[in-house]
């Protein structure tokens, strides 16, 4: 019984942490959205800006959401990190093309 | 030492057997891979994107309060999928079940919202093969709009077995990998929102 409060107790918080990060996505998404409806800031600022909105909220989903903060996760990260790479070379060469 | 091992497989049913910790392992190596897939889509998008043909732009295609709408029911489905793995690492069956259906209705509310989308750029003139901008935009929303549909039957499919079998160390893995894919698309949809929709719209 203990034992059970215990992980409710642990979920709760886990639940808790979840609600936290999807507000933050939440944030990053409205602020990429009102930063292209007003513009307030010039296109060359722009694309940087939203791009690294983009990414924090990716690493956001993967690390909270996609249980990549769990121990065991080095291989995950590996996969991804190099798969990421792979990513961006392709993105960037076929546009270069 | 015996202890937390235990704990930690109480608390983590889906890597409690080796064949389900082979299975996540596989399946972040076919999320790699997918990453590299929708790159290559992204980059052809991106490269193509000005190739218009005389047909409407980006910029007087896209409305801005459908996307924020489509982007809100994907990003909220992926909070409750996360819950529902919460749910199952509890042993809440009915909570299991509860939060996949919601993922499964917010889902859906998206795919119809994305089905009206095509019918309406269609009718703008904005086909397949209308360009270049058009075939580069349907096969990298479309694909996308393709992983949503398969995840939908997926994850009804998980829900009539989780409802028949219970929260188990077979079934634990599946409702796991198939919140991973759900995830997974909606880090494909940020940057679908990011560099086709508000970057296509600032020209």
């Amino acid at each position: 019984m203990e034992k059970e409060n215990g992980a409710n107790v642990h979920n709760k918080s886990q639940t808790l942490r979840y609600v936290i990060a999807f507000a933050v996505m939440v944030v990053l998404t409205v602020i990429a959205f009102y930063l292209v409806a007003t513009n307030v800031v010039t296109v060359q600022l722009l694309v940087p800006i939203l791009l690294i909105l983009a990414t924090v909220q990716v690493i956001l989903q993967l690390y909270f959401f996609m249980h990549l903060d769990q121990k065991g996760s080095g291989f995950p990260i590996l996969f991804m990190f190099t798969g990421a790479i792979a990513a961006v070379v392709s993105a960037v060469g076929i546009i270069l093309m | 030492m015996a202890q937390q091992e235990k704990t930690e497989t109480m608390e983590h049913l889906e890597s409690a057997t080796l064949e389900g910790k082979n299975k996540v392992l596989g399946f972040w190596l076919f999320l790699a891979a997918e990453t590299v897939l929708f790159a290559c889509l992204f980059g052809t998008y991106l490269a193509l994107k000005g190739r218009n043909m005389g047909g409407p732009t980006a910029q007087e295609l896209f409305d801005l309060t459908l996307v924020a709408v489509a982007t809100g029911l994907l990003l909220t489905s992926s909070l409750t999928s996360v819950l529902a793995v919460n749910a199952m690492n509890l042993r809440k069956l009915k909570g299991v079940i509860f939060w996949l259906v919601v993922t499964v209705l917010l889902g859906l509310g998206f795919l119809i919202l994305e089905i009206y989308e095509f019918i309406h750029y269609t009718h703008m003139g904005h086909t397949f093969v209308s360009s270049a901008f058009g075939s580069a935009f349907y096969t990298l929303v479309g694909t996308h709009g393709a992983h949503v549909t398969f995840g939908l039957f997926w994850i009804v499919g998980l829900i009539i077995q989780v409802a028949q079998r219970g929260i188990t160390k077979e079934t634990a893995p599946k409702v796991f990998l198939s919140t991973l894919y759900w995830h997974f698309i909606d880090v494909v949809w940020v940057f679908i929102f990011t560099l086709v929709y508000l970057l296509g719209k600032v020209g």
